[in-house]
């Protein structure tokens, strides 16, 4: 049990996949112009991840080795269409918000690694909590950097009023050079954090943002 | 030289990128050169927009310094504020606002040049773009309608369109004649509106070399010819070229920002290639852009190529491997 | 004309790195040298104009008259990988200097959503057959002008004294966000003229 809930955390902290291993970008910079996409968006990569984890879990000792990549995208294309479909459905104006990214979320290279890296090799039950760590790490990590740019360029918070009166918004924050700023400030702070956490010395390319080059490939 | 020990990132820079800075000539010198050539403008600019610009001018150069030591301070390196580069980026920020630009946006304008566009990339000689015309851009984005639209008149209560508005119609009014924007009776951003104050500065900054002739030349005879081809309505070569060079803020861009040392290429080929470029995505902007002006746009996105420009017209040695810049 | 607003919408004004947020992934990784970058570019604007114009066929002849348009993301990500796959081997037999130069970053393409992107943005913009080749090319030039610049920019900082923390990705970032902020200058180029 113990194991299960150190996965779980794994995908939300240590191994954060926005704030810590710094792949799958686009949707994160795209979306994260109010909190309501972010989370929507969250929670459509928590489905597309744990389910597409749980089945190549199943399905890991049938599969033959050789095409387990495009089988791998053929299972995350199928449920990245069921969340398209599911959100036109549901909630047609987040889908409409979030449009060409809902799709992308197949070539979000954050479920492919899962499913490479932990659920053709583990349990369906692990599986379903890395799933869920990586896919909650992903919101989360979503929805501070939506805050950020939609308190400072709107003036809300979901949507409802935060600021004080006289506050006037920066709109640039929910235009890109906000989202590139302050996801670069974001992911400064959060080295300087986990420096001073670790009290390791600083700018060691051993750490995070150094390694995570080589796992950026997608 | 003692500067080099007061400034490690100077250091690398002088061994990458400027052999122009000769002993003798220190980034202080250079600096403070550049700070003395603005005086003029700013003297008009109190003189025409009155306190409000001398308070909004104060606003940005303090808040430039204060940003700088700050930071400096933080990250436990030697404050270097004395050089007075931050003042420098603080001053232009400054005459990038209108005069009816609430303090705190010009406070926030000055701080994003000098923590952003600057200290973060590790202070002077390496940011990549002019600060203070990253921040002017920024603050255009940020709050459109206290950086454009109606701006104060000169010696007036009243708001107007800028020239390059009412040239663009954009905005309705009477064009100035040209010795109202010779002298900078017109509407606009605070340090940009008087030709003769600018060109007097400009004046010192060559005689004194501390820029070189061809950033601004090309710079402003692209700008001249492209606008005589192409600005007038009555087909090619009916445009007022004189009109687009005196108003809005070429001459303060020509002189005093393209030529930013850190941001600028340091080979005569390349300053002029610099120049023609930024005077062509100048007309651009002006004659089909989205903006009536095109000055400090123009100049950011040839800051973006000047890497490229090092390359291509930097003269190779024989025998020896391409220097990377 | 149609082309021509495409082509400068493409490069300029809807810049995939800097307005529409696509290819980020290899436009971080790939950028730290001016060569491997433009190496990345061609073999980019290559896979994206072939994309586009296999992704009409597969969409107008296949999808459409079968009704199966809910299938697209599936089809096209199909399509794109085995697409790559094939240049990989064509190239290699055909010119192995290209293949030198373009094929270590042709795996990395697959998962390029710019790729993807450039697909069904050709479908929900309606282009016809020719306008989505010309979107593709130019979507893809426009990353690369973007990639070239930000490569150019990126080996400068060997040199700089930038913050601990700032080092890596913060510092990508930010200068990408300062990037793009110039590119703010080619909004509304050309509005009543060719838009």
């Amino acid at each position: 049990m113990g194991r299960m809930v150190s996965t779980f955390f794994n995908g939300v902290i240590n191994e954060n996949p926005t704030l810590r291993l710094v792949i799958g970008m686009c949707p994160v910079l795209a979306v994260t112009t109010a909190v309501v996409n972010g989370f929507w968006m969250g929670v459509a990569v928590i489905f597309v991840l744990t389910a597409s984890n749980i089945l190549i879990s199943l399905l890991r000792n049938v599969t033959p080795a050789q095409v387990r990549i495009p089988f791998f995208i053929v299972v995350i294309a199928t449920f990245t269409t069921i969340a398209d479909l599911v959100l036109a459905a549901f909630q047609p104006d987040i889908h409409a918000t979030l449009g060409l990214f809902i799709p992308l979320i197949v070539v979000n290279c954050i479920i492919l690694g899962r499913a490479e890296a932990v659920a053709s090799r583990n349990t369906v039950p692990l599986s379903i909590m890395d799933g869920l760590g990586m896919g909650t790490g992903f919101t989360l990590a979503l929805i501070i950097l939506a805050s950020i740019r939609e308190i400072l360029g709107a003036g809300t918070w979901f949507g409802l009023p935060v600021m004080p009166e006289g506050f006037e918004p920066a709109v640039v924050m929910i235009l890109p050079p906000g989202a590139f700023v302050s996801l670069g400030f974001l992911l400064g702070a959060m080295n300087l954090i986990t420096a001073r956490l670790s009290n390791r010395p600083m700018g060691s390319k051993s750490q995070s943002s150094g390694s995570a080059g080589q796992k950026l490939e997608g | 030289m003692e500067e080099k020990k007061a400034m490690p990132s100077l250091e690398k820079l002088v061994v990458a990128s400027s052999p122009h800075i000769r002993a003798g000539e220190t980034v202080d010198r250079l600096m403070w050169q550049v700070i003395i050539a603005l005086l003029p403008a700013t003297a008009v600019s109190v003189y025409f927009f009155g306190m409000r610009s001398l308070c909004l001018i104060i606003t940005g150069v303090v808040t430039a310094v204060l940003t700088e030591a700050l930071v400096e301070k933080s990250l436990s390196r030697e404050v270097t504020i004395a050089d007075g580069s931050a003042a420098l980026t603080g001053l232009l920020l400054a005459f990038n606002v209108p005069a009816n630009a609430p303090w705190w946006m010009v406070a926030v304008g000055s701080a994003f040049a000098i923590a952003v566009v600057k200290q973060v990339f590790g202070g002077l000689g390496a940011n990549f773009v002019n600060p203070a015309l990253a921040s002017r851009a920024f603050l255009l984005a940020a709050w459109p309608t206290h950086m454009t639209g109606q701006l104060p008149l000169p010696l007036d209560t009243m708001t107007g369109a800028t020239p390059l508005a009412i040239l663009d119609g954009t905005a309705s009014g009477t064009l100035p004649t040209y010795l109202d924007l010779f002298i900078g009776n017109v509407s606009g951003v605070l340090g940009e509106t008087s030709a003769l104050a600018l060109l007097v500065g400009a004046a010192y900054l060559l005689w004194q070399k501390v820029i070189d002739w061809r950033i601004p030349a090309g710079f402003i005879g692209t700008v001249a010819l492209l606008t005589w081809m192409f600005g007038g309505r009555d087909g090619l070569f009916t445009g007022d070229p004189l009109y687009h060079v005196l108003a809005g803020g070429l001459i303060l861009g020509a002189f005093f920002m393209a030529t930013d040392y850190v941001t600028s290429p340091i080979t005569s080929r390349g300053r002029l290639i610099f120049g023609i470029g930024c005077g062509f995505i100048t007309v651009l902007i002006r004659l089909w852009g989205g903006y009536p002006e095109g000055v400090s746009y123009s100049i950011l996105l040839m800051n973006l190529v000047v890497p490229f420009l090092a390359r291509w017209t930097q003269p190779r040695v024989y025998g020896t491997a391409r220097a990377r810049v | 004309m149609e082309f021509i607003a495409i082509i400068v919408g493409g490069i300029f004004i809807n810049n995939y790195i800097f307005s529409r947020f696509l290819g980020l992934c290899p436009f971080l990784g790939v950028s730290k040298q001016i060569e491997t970058a433009s190496g990345m570019g061609m073999a980019v604007v290559f896979v994206m104009a072939l994309a586009s114009a296999v992704t009409w066929l597969i969409q107008h002849f296949i999808l459409v008259p079968l009704e199966l348009e809910y299938m697209q993301t599936v089809a096209f990500i199909l399509v794109i990988a085995s697409l790559v796959q094939f240049v990989e081997m064509v190239i290699m037999k055909v010119s192995p200097e290209l293949y030198q130069a373009l094929g270590i970053y042709l795996p990395l393409i697959t998962t390029n959503c710019a790729v993807l992107g450039v697909a069904i943005l050709n479908v929900t913009e309606d282009y016809g057959f020719l306008a989505a080749v010309v979107n593709g090319t130019a979507s893809a030039l426009g990353w690369t002008l973007a990639i070239l610049l930000f490569a150019g920019i990126r080996e400068r900082w060997v040199f700089n004294d930038i913050p601990a923390s700032m080092q890596g990705f913060p510092i990508a970032l930010v200068s990408t966000g300062l990037m793009s902020i110039a590119f703010f200058g080619f909004q509304g180029l050309f509005r009543g003229i060719l838009f």
